[in-house]
Formats: C-alpha cells, structure tokens, sequence
C-alpha cells in the first residue's frame, strides 16, 4: 500500500470522527468541512509518526477541538449578526405535530425516534456557541466542568449556567419520550 | 425536573445520538489539498517536514545568524556612533551655512528696496490708481454711449 493510499485508508477511517466533533462543536456543516480538513492536512504533515500511533484517535480529537475553538473565536465577531438572524428564522419553537401522535407499531416507532433525534441534533446544532460548546465538551468528550473552564478562559460559575441552559433548552426535546 | 435528573437525562439521549457522517464531499477534498500540499516545494511547507539535512542545514545558518549578529554587536555600536555624530556635526553646519546666507540676502533686498524701489513706490500707486479710475470711466461712457444702458 503506498503512502497515499494508507492516508486516505486514514481518512477514511477517522474522518466520521473528526466531522462529528467539529459540526457538534461549530455548528455548521460548512465550517465543520473546513476545520476537518485543516486536521487531517495537519495529520498529513505527521502521517510518518502518525499514521500507526495507538493514540491517533485522541491526538485527531484534541486538535480537531482546538481548531474548532480557535475557528469560534477568531470569526465570532463576525458571524454572530448573521448567525443570530438565522436562529431567529429557524425558531425551535415550532409545535411537534408528529411527536404528538400516538404509536402503537414498532417500526413507526423507530422512525419516530430517528426523527426525534435528528432533530434533538438539530436543536443542539442551533444552541448559542456559548452554550453549545461546553455541552458538547461535557457531555460528548466527558471534559470536566473546571478543565471547560479553563479551556474556554471563563469562569467555572459561567460554564455551569451556560450548560444548565443549553440543557433547558433541550429539554423541549426529550420530554416527548419522558413526560409522564 | 431537577437539575440532576435533568443532567442525567441530558446526557443519555445525547450520548445515543448516532455519530454524524461526514459529507461524501469531505474526503475528495482533503485528498485533493494533500495532493496540493505535496506539489509544493519542500522549503514551502512546515519546517518539520523539510528533509533532515536542510533542518540541520537551516539551524546552523540560524546559529551563525545569531552568534555572529552578537559578535558583531560592540562594533556596530562604535561605527553607528560615529555615523551618528558626523551626521550631526555636517547637519548643523549646513544649517549655520543656510542662514547666514538668508541674511546675506535679506540685506541685499532691503538696500536694492531702500535705493530703488521706495521712492518709486508713491508714484506707481498713483499711476495704478489713476489707471483704475480711467478703466471705470471708459466703461461708463460706454456703456452709455454704445449700449445705451442708464
């Protein structure tokens, strides 16, 4: 197998990883593409140690976060006019007609829960970055509250506000399947 | 709900959030920045990737740089100075030069106005004044004489 092959075997292999993190963490599909490219390039420059180091997986998650907070703060001035006018266009808000209708049978069962968690997906994609980051941070990467803090350069008491918010935000979410 | 339990319950439905796919679109794109990458010459990419015998090449040239920029500190230090008080020195004498020659001249002005000019000057605004006056007569006389106009 020559070189490029093996790195795009690599690619392959990792890039559902490094896409889900960065979309989970940014948002947006678009920037997640760019940021998972700027990763693997950069894996690419060490593909000679990398490429068969047991702790690949680890290494392509901490630089893929890294980037992804960089890439937040360094185009949040930016974006957030454009991005805020567009959460306001897709409010969460919108009534679950679907939701509401009982279902007897397994496989509309499963659809339903397929469609509750791409939009619980969704819903977590147009959290506020303030609050979608350090969810994401705790509850996908299992990053304590304190080294979130510390990442992030904010305090510990803004961190557990942001996230108990961002988790009452998605609430509306999950009580279809556990209101009682 | 309890902050706790709404932790709890938080973190399980996330946690069965199946792993977004990647877009089809991702891996030719990365592919084909790897093959731009690799098209770039050696000394256009990250210093860590160049070829070990031009990393060592390029820290020793740093070394020189720096040891050699530290040697050669004392004596660019004297030879700046000496620039900077010659510099000085020829400066402030073409400044003295520069004005003694503006008064040389200055004096010249006043004797040439003194001799020549003052007593003429009466006259010639005489001479401007009346010119002046007979300007607006003539275009007075006609105005009315070939215009018409009151």
């Amino acid at each position: 197998m020559t070189d490029a092959d093996a790195f795009e075997a690599f690619v392959r292999r990792y890039q559902d990883m490094v896409f889900a993190t960065a979309v989970r963490l940014l948002g947006r599909q678009a920037d997640a593409e760019d940021v998972a490219q700027t990763v693997f390039l950069r894996a690419f420059e060490r593909f000679d140690t990398l490429g068969q180091s047991p702790a690949v997986a680890g290494w392509l998650k901490t630089v893929t976060t890294n980037a992804c907070l960089n890439h937040l703060s360094r185009y949040r001035a930016r974006w957030r006019f454009f991005s805020e006018l567009d959460r306001a266009d897709r409010s969460d808000s919108e009534p679950r007609f679907e939701a509401s209708l009982a279902s007897t049978s397994s496989p509309a069962r499963d659809l339903e829960q397929a469609d509750e968690r791409r939009q619980l997906e969704q819903a977590l994609r147009r959290l506020p970055d303030h609050q979608r980051v350090p969810l994401v941070l705790f509850h996908f990467d299992n990053i304590s509250y304190q080294a979130i803090a510390d990442l992030l350069g904010v305090s510990l008491g803004k961190v557990k506000t942001d996230i108990h918010r961002g988790r009452e935000a998605l609430r509306q979410y999950l009580t279809i399947n556990h209101a009682p | 709900m309890h902050p706790d339990d709404l932790d709890r319950l938080v973190d399980r439905e996330l946690r069965q959030l199946p792993t977004p796919r990647a877009p089809q679109t991702l891996l030719p794109r990365v592919l084909a920045a790897v093959e731009h990458l690799t098209r770039r010459p050696w000394y256009a990419r990250a210093w860590f990737t160049w070829p070990l015998g031009w990393q060592v090449m390029s820290l020793i040239a740093l070394a020189t740089i720096v040891v050699g920029g530290a040697a050669l500190v004392p004596a660019a230090r004297v030879a700046a100075s000496d620039a900077t008080s010659t510099l000085v020195s020829r400066v402030i004498g073409e400044v003295a030069t520069t004005v003694h020659r503006l008064d040389a001249t200055m004096s010249v002005g006043r004797v040439l106005w003194r001799a020549l000019l003052e007593p003429l000057a009466a006259y010639a605004l005489a001479l401007v004044v009346l010119m002046g006056l007979a300007c607006a007569v003539f275009g007075t006389a006609l105005n009315r004489v070939a215009f018409g106009r009151t």
